[in-house]
């Protein structure tokens, strides 16, 4: 991250002077419209939330859930695909694929598996992955919200950094029993796929690409939870030293 | 003896005025070479003798650091000004063996760009101790094996699917012969192809660089390997459509007119013989039915030899077909 500014220093060595690496932030406006959109996501899963608890309420079974909250749902995750185009346009310092992947395989589960097998609706995977999401979305943007106006409550920190170690097993479970519950009914309808012959010389089955996807879990999902438990030591270790050295 | 211009040793002195005059002969030999050495040294202004650090070759000492822990991992001495870095990674490598030269990574600032290794040493000296930063490039692979294992694999995966080996496709589908023969072709152009990379690499192609991390590599053949056994699945597939086999001649649309193609393959023919036999009724005039007798036999001249040439391509589709009049002819 910072700047090393010597590199002109030594003319005559063959490889030429260096530009001093420079770390711009986002400016004024790109700010502004980043807490915007960090609010009105923050809100759009509060309102899932609420829908879901209103929904529990009023049912007084958590089953089924699902239909209370599908079209807030499905909106606001998404809109998650924006976050793709402020990495891609510099606005936030993400790596591009990092923040596609992630995005993509949400709204593959949203409208890929739950909104086009309508049989898996009703399952309880669903409301697994759907709360475990929300939770976790209502965190993560206000705490995006909060970092970009510089004043970031330490809980939503600890949040963020600590909700994940139960949040993210329960969501991919979720999703894993969610894709596993719709196999039969792919095999059974042939969703998505396309058999030989036809004039593309192409085919594709769908049930053999979600079991391929539940496989991609594995190596996956260990390497991005360490990772999240990196970045807590560094993260909230680094506050705590902040903290006494004060 | 001689006037000497200069002093002498204080030993030749004593020796001098220890002897006097008459002296004997050996004496005299050693001492006039003694004297004569004298003389030489003492001629002339002699340039007063350099000090002595100046007079040696001032090597460099490189020091080595790793890169994310800035420890020392070694110090390279009695480098030579004259060395270039890849001298520098060679004496490097006997220190840390397992570093070979090709996997070595210097630069001189941590975000720096990699020196190449024709660099003189001297450049980039500001002491006599020079500092650079190590990075561990990987495993290195040469271009040349890199090229040749990513060319080859295409080449003999795509055979393999043409040959259609037993634990790709059905046998029983297989052994049905017909291959269109676009499936024959599309083999050899792709082999050839191939075979143009690989003696390209070998004969054509000069690399400037010398190696490529062994990461590259294999990503570069899973996404060659990869992309081939994908393409030849489908082009060998028993179920394989070729091209062309409803675009290469008309078939039926919407249009209730071409619906006749469902029954000969040259309704055109059809409907002009139609069309003159029916003016030959309609004006009962001989000349016409004459003109009209005449190019009955044209046209089915032109619509059977128009059959035949579809039977040959499209056996198929147009197995049902007749030339020109339907079911007759």
């Amino acid at each position: 991250m910072a700047a090393s500014g010597s590199g002109g220093s030594r003319a005559d060595n063959g490889y030429g002077s260096q530009q001093p690496r420079r770390r711009k932030g986002p400016g004024a406006l790109a700010t502004a419209y980043l807490v915007l959109y960090n609010v009105v996501m923050t809100a759009g899963w509060l309102v899932i939330a609420v829908g879901l608890v209103r929904a529990y309420l009023a049912k007084g079974s958590y089953h089924s859930l699902y239909y209370s909250i599908e079209k807030p749902l499905k909106f606001f995750q998404t809109g998650a695909l924006l976050e793709i185009l402020h990495c891609a346009f510099g606005v936030v310092p993400s790596s591009v694929v990092l923040t596609a992947f992630q995005v993509m395989s949400r709204v593959f589960l949203t409208w890929a598996v739950t909104h086009s097998v309508k049989e898996v609706q009703t399952e309880d995977s669903v409301l697994l992955f759907v709360v475990a999401w929300t939770i976790t979305e209502i965190i993560r943007y206000s705490f995006y919200t909060f970092s970009l106006l510089n004043h970031l409550p330490y809980l939503i920190k600890w949040a963020r950094y600590t909700l994940f170690i139960v949040l993210y097993p329960m969501g991919v479970s979720g999703e894993l029993l969610t894709i596993y519950a719709a196999l039969p009914f792919v095999r059974q309808s042939g969703l998505y796929s396309i058999s030989l012959p036809n004039k593309y010389n192409f085919s594709f089955d769908y049930y053999t690409f979600l079991i391929l996807v539940m496989i991609s879990y594995i190596p996956i999902f260990p390497q991005l939870y360490f990772h999240m438990l990196h970045q807590r030591r560094k993260v909230l270790s680094h506050t705590e030293e902040h903290k006494k050295s004060e | 003896m001689h006037s000497r211009q200069k002093p002498s040793a204080p030993e030749h002195k004593r020796n001098l005025a220890a002897h006097g005059g008459a002296l004997s002969m050996s004496h005299n030999d050693t001492r006039s070479f003694f004297n004569f050495s004298q003389l030489v040294l003492s001629a002339g202004h002699l340039k007063s003798p350099p000090v002595l650090k100046h007079s040696k070759i001032t090597y460099f000492e490189v020091e080595i650091l790793d890169v994310q822990s800035k420890k020392q991992i070694c110090i390279v001495d009695k480098v030579p000004p004259s060395s270039t870095l890849l001298d520098v990674k060679h004496k490097f490598h006997k220190a840390c063996p397992q570093w070979y030269p090709s996997r070595v990574g210097l630069q001189l600032e941590r975000n720096g760009p990699y020196l190449k290794d024709s660099i003189n040493i001297q450049s980039l000296a500001v002491s006599s101790i020079i500092t650079l930063y190590f990075t561990d490039l990987g495993q290195q692979v040469g271009w040349t094996t890199f090229f040749l294992t990513e060319y080859t694999g295409p080449l003999l995966i795509y055979l393999l699917f043409y040959i259609r080996l037993s634990t790709i496709y059905d046998q029983v589908e297989s052994r049905k012969n017909f291959r269109h023969p676009v499936v024959h072709l599309a083999c050899f152009c792709h082999c050839l192809h191939y075979i143009r990379h690989l003696l390209e690499t070998l004969f054509v192609h000069k690399f400037s660089g010398g190696h490529t991390p062994l990461k590259n590599m294999i990503k570069g053949c899973a996404f060659y390997w990869g992309f081939t056994s994908w393409i030849a699945y489908y082009i060998n597939h028993p179920q394989y459509t070729p091209p062309c086999s409803k675009a290469c001649f008309p078939s039926p649309t919407y249009n209730p007119f071409t619906w006749l193609f469902l029954l000969v393959s040259c309704p055109n023919y059809t409907y002009e013989v139609g069309s003159w036999i029916s003016f030959t009724v309609m004006t009962q005039t001989l000349p016409v039915g004459i003109f009209a007798f005449l190019m009955v036999i044209q046209m089915s001249l032109w619509a059977q030899k128009k059959h035949k040439l579809y039977l040959k391509r499209f056996y198929p589709e147009v197995r049902r077909k007749a030339a020109m009049i339907p079911i007759i002819f």
